[in-house]
């Protein structure tokens, strides 16, 4: 009987836990939505630090995506070729690599390689930031926290996701119309015809809320679960833990969530 | 200390339980007031926080972050952090833990001496340090 209760009393507690964390991400972003909207938020240092985001998240590790992008591309069509070549599907062939890569998993890898290299960081910086009293410091100088260093990551992880999938869709797109037609002029028609049926606006649209909703995730989680981190040097590596487990169970809902809207 | 503990919003205060930025120079942890504060463009707060530097007499520091900097180079941006806000009082809290490599009454008498340094600096300090103050 005591062990049912502990139990019980367990499941509650996590449960209420988990409402908090959600609560707390979604008043942190619903503020965060507010001062996007406040012209004073926008002064020339705030511009800085989101182009310094940008540059850190998403140009500083291009040849690197890219890099990463062309393999996983390459070994995936060939995959879907041959298993297409082998049940005399050929003609679909196109269709399923723009949809398999450019659609789910080229924006979904995009988001765990920046979850990876700028989601930690940021988890770490900011339970960091707050456990050496730094974020104390700013507000007795009354220099906005949210606007300086919470805000322009926000953004450069949601304009960083979006920059960097679409990115590695078109390079996908490219090397799909070169493993199915090679060099050649021949298949440009029967090739674009597939990517305009495939990308009508609801699709383009569904593509680009998710990538955002993927940079969002990516950089949200990371400072809310810094800023949850108690002012003990010892929790800052059990917050980005926690941290990064969020991440990494949001940018698997959201993906779950888009494939059940388009193919159920 | 609960006297710290219950000081005003129009204090400007120095203490080591209000760090400097980590990742940001001197030079833009002083600079980040007049943007954020009285809405000067970065040009200009760059200017102004280079200024304030070069009356404190450590101009030098502007590149530095904090980790690279010495404790009394990093008291120093402080302190600069501090005038720039442009309060009604400035209290240096417990300098002794920020100041530990230079005879530190001293070292904040030989700054509060310089002619542009404007207003007076309180100093809130353990009763056992005071002999310190009357050398």
């Amino acid at each position: 009987m005591n062990f049912l209760a502990a139990s019980i009393e367990s499941l509650g507690a996590k449960v209420v836990g988990w409402f908090t964390v959600g609560y707390g991400m979604f008043a942190f972003l619903g503020r965060a939505g507010l001062l996007l909207l406040d012209r004073t938020t926008w002064n020339r240092a705030t511009f800085d630090v989101v182009v310094k985001q940008v540059y850190f998240t998403a140009v500083q590790i291009l040849h690197v995506f890219m890099g990463y992008t062309l393999v996983i591309s390459w070994l995936i069509i060939t995959i879907i070729l041959s298993t297409a070549r082998d049940f005399g599907l050929t003609e679909f062939a196109s269709e399923m690599t723009i949809r398999v890569l450019v659609l789910e998993l080229l924006p979904f890898l995009t988001a765990l390689f920046i979850a990876l290299r700028s989601g930690s960081a940021i988890n770490t910086e900011v339970a960091l930031m707050k456990v050496n009293n730094e974020l104390d410091a700013l507000a007795h100088c009354k220099v906005p926290p949210m606007q300086f260093e919470f805000l322009p990551r926000l953004i450069g992880g949601v304009v960083s996701v979006i920059t960097l999938a679409g990115l590695a869709g078109l390079l996908a797109l490219l090397m799909g119309y070169l493993s199915i037609y090679g060099v050649s002029a021949a298949g440009f028609e029967p090739y674009t015809r597939t990517i305009a049926k495939i990308f009508d606006f609801t699709i383009m649209a569904g593509l680009i809320a998710k990538c955002a909703l993927f940079g969002l995730a990516v950089t949200l989680i990371p400072v809310t679960a810094g800023l949850e981190t108690p002012k003990k040097l010892f929790m800052v590596p059990v917050s980005v833990l926690r941290g990064m487990m969020r991440v990494f169970f949001a940018i698997v809902a959201i993906e779950v969530v888009s494939l059940a809207l388009k193919y159920i | 200390m609960a006297e710290l503990a219950a000081l005003p919003d129009d204090v400007a205060r120095v203490s080591h339980e209000l760090p400097l930025r980590a990742n940001l120079s001197a030079l833009d942890n002083i600079a980040l007031i007049p943007i954020y504060q009285r809405h000067f463009g970065v040009d200009e707060s760059n200017r102004q926080a280079l200024h304030l530097l070069e009356q404190l007499g450590h101009a030098g520091i502007a590149a530095l972050r904090d980790p690279d900097m010495t404790p009394a180079q990093r008291f120093i941006t402080k302190l600069a952090r501090a005038i720039i806000l442009r309060r009604s009082r400035l209290i240096i809290d417990r300098p002794g833990a920020m100041l530990y490599d230079v005879p530190y009454p001293a070292f904040i008498r030989e700054l509060a001496a310089r002619a542009e340094m404007a207003g007076t600096w309180e100093i809130f300090d353990f009763s056992w340090n005071q002999a310190l103050y009357q050398e």
